[in-house]
Protein backbone atom coordinates (compact mmCIF):
# COMPACT_ATOMS: atom_id res chain seq x y z
CA UNK A 1 0.00 0.00 0.00
CA UNK A 2 1.28 3.74 -0.80
CA UNK A 3 1.50 5.82 1.56
CA UNK A 4 -0.96 8.44 0.56
CA UNK A 5 -3.42 5.23 0.21
CA UNK A 6 -2.50 4.82 4.41
CA UNK A 7 -3.11 7.94 4.78
CA UNK A 8 -6.54 8.53 6.47
CA UNK A 9 -6.30 12.15 6.07
CA UNK A 10 -6.36 12.03 1.93
CA UNK A 11 -9.82 10.04 1.64
CA UNK A 12 -11.74 12.56 0.47
CA UNK A 13 -14.61 13.97 2.72
CA UNK A 14 -13.00 13.00 5.69
CA UNK A 15 -12.52 15.69 8.17
CA UNK A 16 -10.53 15.39 11.30
CA UNK A 17 -8.67 17.80 13.22
CA UNK A 18 -5.14 17.31 11.39
CA UNK A 19 -6.54 17.82 7.59
CA UNK A 20 -9.79 20.18 8.65
CA UNK A 21 -8.74 23.47 11.02
CA UNK A 22 -11.24 24.15 13.73
CA UNK A 23 -12.38 27.41 12.09
CA UNK A 24 -12.89 25.28 8.75
CA UNK A 25 -14.87 22.98 11.10
CA UNK A 26 -16.84 25.74 12.83
CA UNK A 27 -17.71 26.92 9.00
CA UNK A 28 -19.06 23.53 7.83
CA UNK A 29 -21.15 23.02 11.16
CA UNK A 30 -22.72 26.37 10.70
CA UNK A 31 -23.15 25.50 6.98
CA UNK A 32 -24.90 22.35 8.11
CA UNK A 33 -27.38 23.78 10.65
CA UNK A 34 -30.40 25.16 9.42
CA UNK A 35 -33.13 26.01 11.61
CA UNK A 36 -35.79 23.73 10.05
CA UNK A 37 -35.07 20.50 7.68
CA UNK A 38 -37.75 18.87 4.81
CA UNK A 39 -39.53 15.82 6.24
CA UNK A 40 -38.08 13.91 3.56
CA UNK A 41 -34.00 15.35 4.60
CA UNK A 42 -34.49 13.49 8.03
CA UNK A 43 -36.98 10.89 7.31
CA UNK A 44 -36.15 9.90 3.65
CA UNK A 45 -33.73 7.23 3.61
CA UNK A 46 -33.95 6.13 7.17
CA UNK A 47 -36.70 6.75 10.05
CA UNK A 48 -35.29 7.45 13.18
CA UNK A 49 -37.18 8.43 16.83
CA UNK A 50 -36.86 7.67 20.06
CA UNK A 51 -38.51 8.30 23.16
CA UNK A 52 -38.34 8.11 26.95
CA UNK A 53 -40.46 5.50 29.00
CA UNK A 54 -40.76 5.35 32.81
CA UNK A 55 -40.74 2.29 33.26
CA UNK A 56 -37.01 -0.39 33.93
CA UNK A 57 -35.63 -0.95 31.24
CA UNK A 58 -34.88 -4.73 31.83
CA UNK A 59 -38.93 -5.21 31.70
CA UNK A 60 -39.08 -3.15 28.20
CA UNK A 61 -36.53 -5.09 27.18
CA UNK A 62 -38.72 -8.17 28.01
CA UNK A 63 -41.71 -6.60 26.70
CA UNK A 64 -40.23 -6.06 23.11
CA UNK A 65 -38.44 -9.38 23.39
CA UNK A 66 -41.82 -11.00 23.39
CA UNK A 67 -43.04 -11.04 19.68
CA UNK A 68 -46.17 -11.54 20.75
CA UNK A 69 -46.50 -8.09 22.26
CA UNK A 70 -46.55 -6.62 18.97
CA UNK A 71 -50.34 -7.07 18.82
CA UNK A 72 -50.65 -4.47 21.99
CA UNK A 73 -48.46 -1.86 20.83
CA UNK A 74 -48.70 -1.38 16.75
CA UNK A 75 -51.68 -0.09 15.57
CA UNK A 76 -52.58 -2.45 12.56
CA UNK A 77 -50.67 -6.01 13.76
CA UNK A 78 -53.13 -8.69 15.12
CA UNK A 79 -54.12 -12.29 15.06
CA UNK A 80 -51.02 -13.63 15.60
CA UNK A 81 -50.57 -17.40 14.21
CA UNK A 82 -47.19 -19.50 15.09
CA UNK A 83 -45.39 -19.96 11.57
CA UNK A 84 -42.28 -22.04 10.50
CA UNK A 85 -39.62 -19.45 11.93
CA UNK A 86 -41.56 -17.18 13.93
CA UNK A 87 -45.19 -15.86 14.12
CA UNK A 88 -47.49 -14.41 11.26
CA UNK A 89 -49.44 -11.40 11.94
CA UNK A 90 -52.26 -10.23 10.16
CA UNK A 91 -51.32 -6.62 9.13
CA UNK A 92 -55.45 -4.72 9.18
CA UNK A 93 -53.83 -1.69 7.19
CA UNK A 94 -53.89 -3.98 4.38
CA UNK A 95 -56.79 -6.11 5.04
CA UNK A 96 -56.09 -9.93 5.13
CA UNK A 97 -52.51 -9.46 4.41
CA UNK A 98 -50.20 -11.75 5.90
CA UNK A 99 -47.00 -10.09 7.96
CA UNK A 100 -44.59 -12.74 8.75
CA UNK A 101 -42.30 -11.73 11.68
CA UNK A 102 -39.63 -13.52 13.63
CA UNK A 103 -37.51 -11.21 16.66
CA UNK A 104 -33.87 -11.04 16.99
CA UNK A 105 -33.07 -10.11 20.50
CA UNK A 106 -30.01 -9.53 22.62
CA UNK A 107 -30.57 -9.59 26.22
CA UNK A 108 -26.29 -8.11 27.33
CA UNK A 109 -27.29 -5.03 24.82
CA UNK A 110 -31.12 -4.97 25.08
CA UNK A 111 -31.87 -4.87 21.03
CA UNK A 112 -34.58 -5.94 19.78
CA UNK A 113 -34.93 -6.32 15.71
CA UNK A 114 -38.25 -7.24 14.22
CA UNK A 115 -37.53 -9.10 10.90
CA UNK A 116 -40.65 -8.40 8.97
CA UNK A 117 -42.27 -8.98 5.12
CA UNK A 118 -45.77 -8.68 3.91
CA UNK A 119 -47.10 -11.23 2.17
CA UNK A 120 -44.78 -13.93 2.22
CA UNK A 121 -41.59 -15.62 4.60
CA UNK A 122 -38.86 -16.49 2.83
CA UNK A 123 -37.40 -13.16 2.87
CA UNK A 124 -37.78 -10.99 5.71
CA UNK A 125 -36.66 -7.41 4.37
CA UNK A 126 -38.98 -5.11 6.16
CA UNK A 127 -36.65 -4.93 9.80
CA UNK A 128 -37.49 -2.69 12.33
CA UNK A 129 -34.72 -2.18 14.27
CA UNK A 130 -34.65 -1.25 18.32
CA UNK A 131 -32.60 -0.60 21.21
CA UNK A 132 -33.65 -0.56 25.07
CA UNK A 133 -31.18 2.16 26.92
CA UNK A 134 -31.03 2.53 30.62
CA UNK A 135 -32.49 6.05 31.05
CA UNK A 136 -30.38 6.13 34.15
CA UNK A 137 -27.24 6.17 31.99
CA UNK A 138 -28.11 8.75 29.29
CA UNK A 139 -30.81 11.39 31.14
CA UNK A 140 -29.40 10.82 35.37
CA UNK A 141 -32.97 9.39 35.99
CA UNK A 142 -34.85 5.91 36.10
CA UNK A 143 -36.49 4.82 33.22
CA UNK A 144 -35.88 3.74 29.89
CA UNK A 145 -34.44 5.71 26.67
CA UNK A 146 -35.79 3.47 23.57
CA UNK A 147 -33.99 3.96 19.95
CA UNK A 148 -36.19 2.92 16.94
CA UNK A 149 -34.78 3.22 13.30
CA UNK A 150 -36.42 1.46 10.35
CA UNK A 151 -34.02 1.60 6.89
CA UNK A 152 -35.86 2.56 3.30
CA UNK A 153 -35.29 -0.78 1.50
CA UNK A 154 -36.00 -0.50 -2.11
CA UNK A 155 -38.35 -3.26 -1.83
CA UNK A 156 -40.48 -0.51 -0.18
CA UNK A 157 -40.55 1.31 -3.65
CA UNK A 158 -41.45 -1.99 -5.43
CA UNK A 159 -43.15 -4.50 -4.47
CA UNK A 160 -40.95 -7.98 -5.08
CA UNK A 161 -43.48 -10.39 -4.91
CA UNK A 162 -46.98 -8.42 -6.15
CA UNK A 163 -48.81 -12.01 -6.91
CA UNK A 164 -48.70 -12.52 -3.17
CA UNK A 165 -51.05 -9.87 -2.38
CA UNK A 166 -54.60 -10.91 -1.83
CA UNK A 167 -57.16 -9.78 -4.54
CA UNK A 168 -58.50 -6.99 -3.48
CA UNK A 169 -55.71 -4.93 -1.70
CA UNK A 170 -55.14 -1.53 -3.65
CA UNK A 171 -52.29 -0.61 -0.54
CA UNK A 172 -48.69 -1.72 -0.69
CA UNK A 173 -46.69 -1.05 2.60
CA UNK A 174 -43.80 0.91 0.91
CA UNK A 175 -46.60 3.51 -0.35
CA UNK A 176 -46.60 4.34 3.16
CA UNK A 177 -43.03 5.60 3.73
CA UNK A 178 -43.61 9.26 3.90
CA UNK A 179 -46.33 8.48 6.50
CA UNK A 180 -43.86 6.35 8.53
CA UNK A 181 -42.51 8.92 11.35
CA UNK A 182 -45.94 9.64 11.57
CA UNK A 183 -47.08 5.63 12.06
CA UNK A 184 -44.35 4.64 14.43
CA UNK A 185 -44.53 7.72 16.32
CA UNK A 186 -48.05 6.80 17.11
CA UNK A 187 -46.86 3.17 18.06
CA UNK A 188 -43.87 4.26 19.72
CA UNK A 189 -46.75 6.80 22.27
CA UNK A 190 -48.52 3.55 22.29
CA UNK A 191 -45.39 1.80 23.30
CA UNK A 192 -44.89 4.18 26.20
CA UNK A 193 -48.34 4.32 27.53
CA UNK A 194 -49.10 0.82 28.29
CA UNK A 195 -45.87 0.30 30.10
CA UNK A 196 -45.93 3.26 32.17
CA UNK A 197 -49.32 2.61 33.25
CA UNK A 198 -48.33 -0.92 33.81
CA UNK A 199 -45.56 0.01 35.78
CA UNK A 200 -47.31 2.63 37.53
CA UNK A 201 -49.75 0.67 38.39
CA UNK A 202 -47.70 -2.51 39.60
CA UNK A 203 -49.36 -4.83 36.39
CA UNK A 204 -47.52 -7.66 35.29
CA UNK A 205 -45.57 -5.93 32.07
CA UNK A 206 -46.14 -8.65 30.06
CA UNK A 207 -49.43 -10.32 30.09
CA UNK A 208 -49.38 -14.22 30.65
CA UNK A 209 -50.94 -14.55 27.31
CA UNK A 210 -51.24 -11.12 25.06
CA UNK A 211 -54.53 -11.85 22.97
CA UNK A 212 -53.53 -13.58 19.48
CA UNK B 1 -55.54 51.92 17.62
CA UNK B 2 -54.86 54.57 15.26
CA UNK B 3 -52.32 53.85 12.08
CA UNK B 4 -48.74 55.14 11.92
CA UNK B 5 -47.26 55.00 8.32
CA UNK B 6 -43.63 54.12 7.51
CA UNK B 7 -43.81 56.72 3.73
CA UNK B 8 -39.80 56.38 2.47
CA UNK B 9 -36.82 55.23 3.23
CA UNK B 10 -33.42 55.72 2.01
CA UNK B 11 -29.98 54.57 2.40
CA UNK B 12 -25.98 56.49 2.50
CA UNK B 13 -23.30 54.30 1.75
CA UNK B 14 -19.84 55.54 2.41
CA UNK B 15 -17.80 55.59 -0.50
CA UNK B 16 -14.80 53.36 0.46
CA UNK B 17 -15.67 50.23 -0.89
CA UNK B 18 -13.31 47.39 1.00
CA UNK B 19 -13.02 43.70 -0.95
CA UNK B 20 -11.54 40.70 0.89
CA UNK B 21 -7.82 41.11 -0.22
CA UNK B 22 -8.21 43.65 2.54
CA UNK B 23 -8.13 41.57 5.64
CA UNK B 24 -4.84 39.70 4.41
CA UNK B 25 -4.41 37.25 1.74
CA UNK B 26 -4.19 34.19 4.54
CA UNK B 27 -7.06 35.10 6.73
CA UNK B 28 -10.12 33.33 7.08
CA UNK B 29 -11.87 36.14 7.06
CA UNK B 30 -13.64 35.04 3.73
CA UNK B 31 -13.82 31.29 4.22
CA UNK B 32 -14.73 30.38 7.61
CA UNK B 33 -17.78 31.17 10.02
CA UNK B 34 -18.31 34.61 8.03
CA UNK B 35 -17.96 33.45 4.62
CA UNK B 36 -20.25 35.14 1.99
CA UNK B 37 -19.46 38.89 2.05
CA UNK B 38 -17.93 39.96 -1.23
CA UNK B 39 -17.07 43.18 -0.19
CA UNK B 40 -18.27 46.36 2.72
CA UNK B 41 -18.16 49.79 3.08
CA UNK B 42 -15.50 51.50 5.33
CA UNK B 43 -16.85 54.97 7.02
CA UNK B 44 -13.86 57.45 6.29
CA UNK B 45 -11.87 58.52 9.05
CA UNK B 46 -13.24 61.30 10.79
CA UNK B 47 -16.81 60.88 9.14
CA UNK B 48 -19.14 61.26 12.05
CA UNK B 49 -22.61 59.10 12.61
CA UNK B 50 -24.04 62.53 12.89
CA UNK B 51 -23.22 63.52 9.19
CA UNK B 52 -24.06 60.07 7.87
CA UNK B 53 -27.13 60.79 8.82
CA UNK B 54 -27.50 63.97 7.47
CA UNK B 55 -26.82 62.52 3.68
CA UNK B 56 -29.27 59.82 4.11
CA UNK B 57 -31.76 62.30 5.21
CA UNK B 58 -31.14 64.56 1.96
CA UNK B 59 -31.68 61.79 -0.39
CA UNK B 60 -35.21 60.96 1.48
CA UNK B 61 -36.03 64.77 1.16
CA UNK B 62 -35.44 64.37 -2.56
CA UNK B 63 -37.83 61.56 -2.41
CA UNK B 64 -40.29 62.63 -0.58
CA UNK B 65 -40.23 66.17 -2.33
CA UNK B 66 -41.92 69.11 -1.20
CA UNK B 67 -41.68 70.61 2.53
CA UNK B 68 -41.63 66.82 3.78
CA UNK B 69 -38.77 66.51 6.61
CA UNK B 70 -38.84 70.22 6.86
CA UNK B 71 -39.97 70.06 10.95
CA UNK B 72 -39.53 66.75 12.73
CA UNK B 73 -41.44 66.22 15.93
CA UNK B 74 -39.26 63.24 16.86
CA UNK B 75 -35.70 62.10 15.88
CA UNK B 76 -34.26 58.37 16.61
CA UNK B 77 -31.42 57.14 16.64
CA UNK B 78 -29.20 53.91 17.29
CA UNK B 79 -25.59 54.31 16.33
CA UNK B 80 -23.11 51.54 16.99
CA UNK B 81 -19.99 53.23 17.18
CA UNK B 82 -21.37 56.70 19.05
CA UNK B 83 -19.09 59.62 17.50
CA UNK B 84 -18.73 60.62 21.58
CA UNK B 85 -19.21 58.87 24.57
CA UNK B 86 -21.54 59.76 27.39
CA UNK B 87 -23.43 61.82 24.22
CA UNK B 88 -26.11 60.20 21.59
CA UNK B 89 -25.36 61.89 18.17
CA UNK B 90 -29.37 62.95 17.63
CA UNK B 91 -28.87 66.46 18.70
CA UNK B 92 -25.86 66.68 16.39
CA UNK B 93 -27.66 65.38 13.59
CA UNK B 94 -30.81 67.43 14.43
CA UNK B 95 -28.62 70.49 14.40
CA UNK B 96 -26.56 69.45 10.59
CA UNK B 97 -30.52 68.57 9.43
CA UNK B 98 -31.67 71.78 10.21
CA UNK B 99 -34.69 71.03 11.81
CA UNK B 100 -36.05 71.39 16.34
CA UNK B 101 -37.47 68.40 16.89
CA UNK B 102 -39.79 68.38 20.09
CA UNK B 103 -38.00 64.41 21.14
CA UNK B 104 -34.89 63.19 20.61
CA UNK B 105 -34.44 59.60 21.55
CA UNK B 106 -30.57 58.06 21.35
CA UNK B 107 -30.96 54.84 21.34
CA UNK B 108 -28.10 52.60 22.97
CA UNK B 109 -29.55 49.45 22.42
CA UNK B 110 -31.53 47.07 20.32
CA UNK B 111 -28.49 47.26 17.70
CA UNK B 112 -29.44 45.09 14.46
CA UNK B 113 -33.29 45.25 15.45
CA UNK B 114 -33.09 48.69 16.55
CA UNK B 115 -35.22 49.75 13.53
CA UNK B 116 -38.32 48.01 14.10
CA UNK B 117 -38.20 48.86 17.91
CA UNK B 118 -37.76 52.37 16.50
CA UNK B 119 -40.99 51.89 14.83
CA UNK B 120 -42.65 50.57 17.91
CA UNK B 121 -41.74 53.67 20.02
CA UNK B 122 -42.57 55.94 17.80
CA UNK B 123 -46.26 54.53 17.32
CA UNK B 124 -46.44 54.76 21.29
CA UNK B 125 -45.41 57.93 21.30
CA UNK B 126 -47.89 59.33 18.33
CA UNK B 127 -50.47 56.91 19.91
CA UNK B 128 -50.09 59.39 23.41
CA UNK B 129 -50.44 62.43 20.80
CA UNK B 130 -46.68 63.58 21.91
CA UNK B 131 -45.52 63.59 18.25
CA UNK B 132 -47.12 63.62 14.57
CA UNK B 133 -44.24 62.20 12.64
CA UNK B 134 -40.65 60.70 12.99
CA UNK B 135 -37.43 60.36 11.41
CA UNK B 136 -35.56 56.66 12.27
CA UNK B 137 -31.81 56.88 11.89
CA UNK B 138 -29.68 53.87 11.99
CA UNK B 139 -25.64 54.00 11.61
CA UNK B 140 -23.59 51.47 11.22
CA UNK B 141 -20.07 53.02 11.66
CA UNK B 142 -18.00 50.15 13.32
CA UNK B 143 -16.95 48.70 10.32
CA UNK B 144 -14.71 51.17 9.53
CA UNK B 145 -14.11 52.40 13.12
CA UNK B 146 -13.06 49.32 14.72
CA UNK B 147 -12.81 46.23 12.44
CA UNK B 148 -10.40 48.05 9.85
CA UNK B 149 -7.92 48.66 12.68
CA UNK B 150 -4.49 46.60 11.63
CA UNK B 151 -4.61 44.92 14.66
CA UNK B 152 -7.82 43.60 14.32
CA UNK B 153 -8.53 43.06 10.57
CA UNK B 154 -6.70 39.42 10.44
CA UNK B 155 -9.59 38.26 13.54
CA UNK B 156 -12.17 36.41 11.19
CA UNK B 157 -15.26 38.23 11.77
CA UNK B 158 -13.62 41.86 11.25
CA UNK B 159 -14.89 41.12 7.00
CA UNK B 160 -18.03 40.64 8.20
CA UNK B 161 -19.59 44.33 9.57
CA UNK B 162 -19.99 46.91 6.68
CA UNK B 163 -20.64 50.70 6.99
CA UNK B 164 -23.68 51.99 6.22
CA UNK B 165 -26.75 54.60 7.21
CA UNK B 166 -30.38 53.81 6.97
CA UNK B 167 -33.15 56.30 7.71
CA UNK B 168 -36.91 56.07 7.52
CA UNK B 169 -39.99 58.86 7.89
CA UNK B 170 -43.14 57.61 10.19
CA UNK B 171 -46.35 59.83 9.97
CA UNK B 172 -49.12 59.48 12.07
CA UNK B 173 -51.61 58.14 9.29
CA UNK B 174 -52.70 55.44 7.34
CA UNK B 175 -50.77 55.91 4.17
CA UNK B 176 -48.49 53.15 4.08
CA UNK B 177 -49.24 51.41 7.29
CA UNK B 178 -47.22 49.63 9.93
CA UNK B 179 -49.23 46.84 11.26
CA UNK B 180 -48.55 44.11 14.67
CA UNK B 181 -45.15 45.59 15.72
CA UNK B 182 -44.02 43.00 18.64
CA UNK B 183 -41.02 42.74 20.10
CA UNK B 184 -39.09 41.18 22.69
CA UNK B 185 -36.42 41.10 25.21
CA UNK B 186 -34.64 38.15 26.31
CA UNK B 187 -32.08 39.22 29.21
CA UNK B 188 -30.70 35.66 29.79
CA UNK B 189 -28.74 36.49 26.03
CA UNK B 190 -27.70 39.64 27.04
CA UNK B 191 -23.74 38.48 28.30
CA UNK B 192 -22.92 36.60 25.25
CA UNK B 193 -21.52 40.06 23.53
CA UNK B 194 -18.95 41.63 24.18
CA UNK B 195 -16.51 44.51 23.68
CA UNK B 196 -13.21 42.58 23.72
CA UNK B 197 -9.34 43.49 23.77
CA UNK B 198 -5.99 41.96 24.35
CA UNK B 199 -5.25 44.25 27.34
CA UNK B 200 -7.32 42.73 30.11
CA UNK B 201 -8.71 46.43 31.33
CA UNK B 202 -12.04 47.15 30.81
CA UNK B 203 -13.21 48.75 27.95
CA UNK B 204 -13.09 52.55 29.23
CA UNK B 205 -9.37 51.96 30.61
CA UNK B 206 -6.29 53.39 28.33
CA UNK B 207 -5.05 50.53 26.10
CA UNK B 208 -2.52 48.87 23.65
CA UNK B 209 -4.55 47.36 21.59
CA UNK B 210 -7.53 48.09 19.79
CA UNK B 211 -11.10 47.06 21.30
CA UNK B 212 -13.00 44.52 18.89
CA UNK B 213 -16.60 42.43 18.93
CA UNK B 214 -16.33 38.72 20.41
CA UNK B 215 -18.67 36.17 20.24
CA UNK B 216 -17.03 33.84 23.14
CA UNK B 217 -16.56 30.40 20.99
CA UNK B 218 -17.85 28.35 23.87
CA UNK B 219 -21.45 30.09 22.94
CA UNK B 220 -21.15 30.08 19.07
CA UNK B 221 -23.30 26.81 18.49
CA UNK B 222 -25.93 28.39 21.07
CA UNK B 223 -25.55 31.52 20.06
CA UNK B 224 -26.61 30.06 16.06
CA UNK B 225 -29.72 27.85 17.03
CA UNK B 226 -30.79 31.09 19.20
CA UNK B 227 -31.13 32.90 15.68
CA UNK B 228 -32.41 30.39 13.79
CA UNK B 229 -35.39 30.64 16.26
CA UNK B 230 -35.56 34.25 17.19
CA UNK B 231 -36.17 35.70 14.01
CA UNK B 232 -38.84 33.46 12.31
CA UNK B 233 -40.44 32.84 15.47
CA UNK B 234 -41.38 36.69 15.72
CA UNK B 235 -41.59 37.23 12.25
CA UNK B 236 -44.39 34.45 12.24
CA UNK B 237 -45.68 36.44 15.54
CA UNK B 238 -45.94 39.66 13.73
CA UNK B 239 -48.10 37.97 10.87
CA UNK B 240 -50.32 37.00 13.76
CA UNK B 241 -50.94 40.59 14.78
CA UNK B 242 -51.40 41.77 11.59
CA UNK B 243 -53.62 38.89 11.02
CA UNK B 244 -51.44 37.96 7.52
CA UNK B 245 -50.84 34.25 6.77
CA UNK B 246 -47.10 33.66 6.13
CA UNK B 247 -47.53 32.21 2.65
CA UNK B 248 -48.84 35.64 1.84
CA UNK B 249 -46.10 38.21 2.66
CA UNK B 250 -44.57 39.49 -0.42
CA UNK B 251 -41.32 40.54 1.14
CA UNK B 252 -38.91 39.87 4.00
CA UNK B 253 -36.57 42.15 4.80
CA UNK B 254 -34.39 41.54 7.59
CA UNK B 255 -31.13 42.10 9.66
CA UNK B 256 -28.13 40.46 7.78
CA UNK B 257 -25.39 38.64 10.31
CA UNK B 258 -24.35 36.31 7.61
CA UNK B 259 -25.44 34.37 4.39
CA UNK B 260 -26.45 31.41 6.55
CA UNK B 261 -28.68 33.00 8.89
CA UNK B 262 -30.07 34.64 5.85
CA UNK B 263 -30.87 31.60 4.06
CA UNK B 264 -32.04 29.65 7.14
CA UNK B 265 -34.94 32.77 8.13
CA UNK B 266 -36.22 32.34 4.20
CA UNK B 267 -36.36 28.02 4.76
CA UNK B 268 -38.40 28.56 8.16
CA UNK B 269 -40.87 30.83 6.41
CA UNK B 270 -40.84 29.14 3.64
CA UNK B 271 -39.99 31.87 1.28
CA UNK B 272 -38.47 31.82 -1.87
CA UNK B 273 -34.82 34.04 -2.07
CA UNK B 274 -36.36 36.50 -4.33
CA UNK B 275 -39.13 37.57 -1.98
CA UNK B 276 -35.97 38.24 0.57
CA UNK B 277 -34.01 41.68 -0.07
CA UNK B 278 -30.55 41.95 1.35
CA UNK B 279 -27.43 43.16 0.69
CA UNK B 280 -25.18 41.06 2.44
CA UNK B 281 -22.79 39.74 -0.44
CA UNK B 282 -22.19 43.87 -1.38
CA UNK B 283 -22.24 45.51 2.42
CA UNK B 284 -22.19 42.70 4.65
CA UNK B 285 -23.57 42.98 8.11
CA UNK B 286 -25.17 46.50 8.08
CA UNK B 287 -26.30 46.06 11.76
CA UNK B 288 -29.28 48.44 12.75
CA UNK B 289 -28.97 50.16 9.43
CA UNK B 290 -29.39 46.83 7.32
CA UNK B 291 -33.45 46.84 7.97
CA UNK B 292 -33.97 50.40 6.41
CA UNK B 293 -30.81 50.08 4.25
CA UNK B 294 -32.68 47.09 2.68
CA UNK B 295 -35.96 48.62 2.68
CA UNK B 296 -34.45 51.50 0.53
CA UNK B 297 -32.70 48.70 -1.88
CA UNK B 298 -36.34 47.32 -2.26
CA UNK B 299 -38.07 50.29 -2.86
CA UNK B 300 -35.50 51.56 -5.69
CA UNK B 301 -35.88 47.71 -7.38
CA UNK B 302 -39.35 48.39 -7.49
CA UNK B 303 -40.01 45.85 -5.72
CA UNK B 304 -42.85 46.70 -2.85
CA UNK B 305 -45.73 47.94 -4.55
CA UNK B 306 -48.68 50.07 -3.47
CA UNK B 307 -50.44 47.09 -0.53
CA UNK B 308 -47.65 44.19 -0.64
CA UNK B 309 -47.00 43.14 2.48
CA UNK B 310 -43.62 43.57 3.69
CA UNK B 311 -42.11 41.23 6.57
CA UNK B 312 -39.44 43.09 8.92
CA UNK B 313 -37.72 41.35 11.28
CA UNK B 314 -34.40 40.40 13.38
CA UNK B 315 -32.13 40.39 16.32
CA UNK B 316 -29.62 42.11 18.08
CA UNK B 317 -26.27 41.24 19.60
CA UNK B 318 -26.08 37.46 20.59
CA UNK B 319 -30.50 37.72 21.17
CA UNK B 320 -30.58 40.25 24.26
CA UNK B 321 -33.27 41.85 21.36
CA UNK B 322 -35.70 40.28 18.85
CA UNK B 323 -38.57 42.34 17.01
CA UNK B 324 -40.55 41.96 14.41
CA UNK B 325 -43.62 44.14 12.17
CA UNK B 326 -46.08 43.93 9.22
CA UNK B 327 -45.42 46.84 6.67
CA UNK B 328 -47.55 47.75 3.28
CA UNK B 329 -46.08 50.54 1.42
CA UNK B 330 -48.30 53.20 0.22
Amino acid sequence: MSLALDDINAIPNVRRIENFPKDDMNAFAMDLTHAVYPHDEIYGKYCSLEEYVDCPPEDVFRYLADVDTLAEWTYSLRDAEPAADGVVFTDKIGGKTKCFTKVVAHEASMTVDYHCAWDQGEHLWMIYLMRVIPAQLVLNKPGSVVLWTNCHHPFYDRNPRPELAPADRKVWVGDLWPFFYAGHHVEMQNLKHILEHRHAHELPIVPAKVAR
Amino acid sequence: MKPISLVGTAAYLPETVVDNAFFGGDNRATSGMFKGSRARRHVAPGESAASMIERATATLRARLGGDELREVDLVLTNVSCPDQPFTGCGASASRLLGVKPKRVIDLHNTGCVSFVFMLELARDLMHAGVVKNALLCCVQNAAGRVFAHEENRARPQSAVPGDGCGVGYVVANDSAPVRGIVSHAYGDYADDMRMACDDPSPWYAPRKHPLYIDFTEDRIAKIVARGNRLVPEVVLEACRAAEVKPSELDVLVTNQPNAVFLRNWREALQLPKEKHVESYEDYGNLFGAGIPINLAKAADEGRLPRGARVALGGFSHAGDYAAGAIWQPG
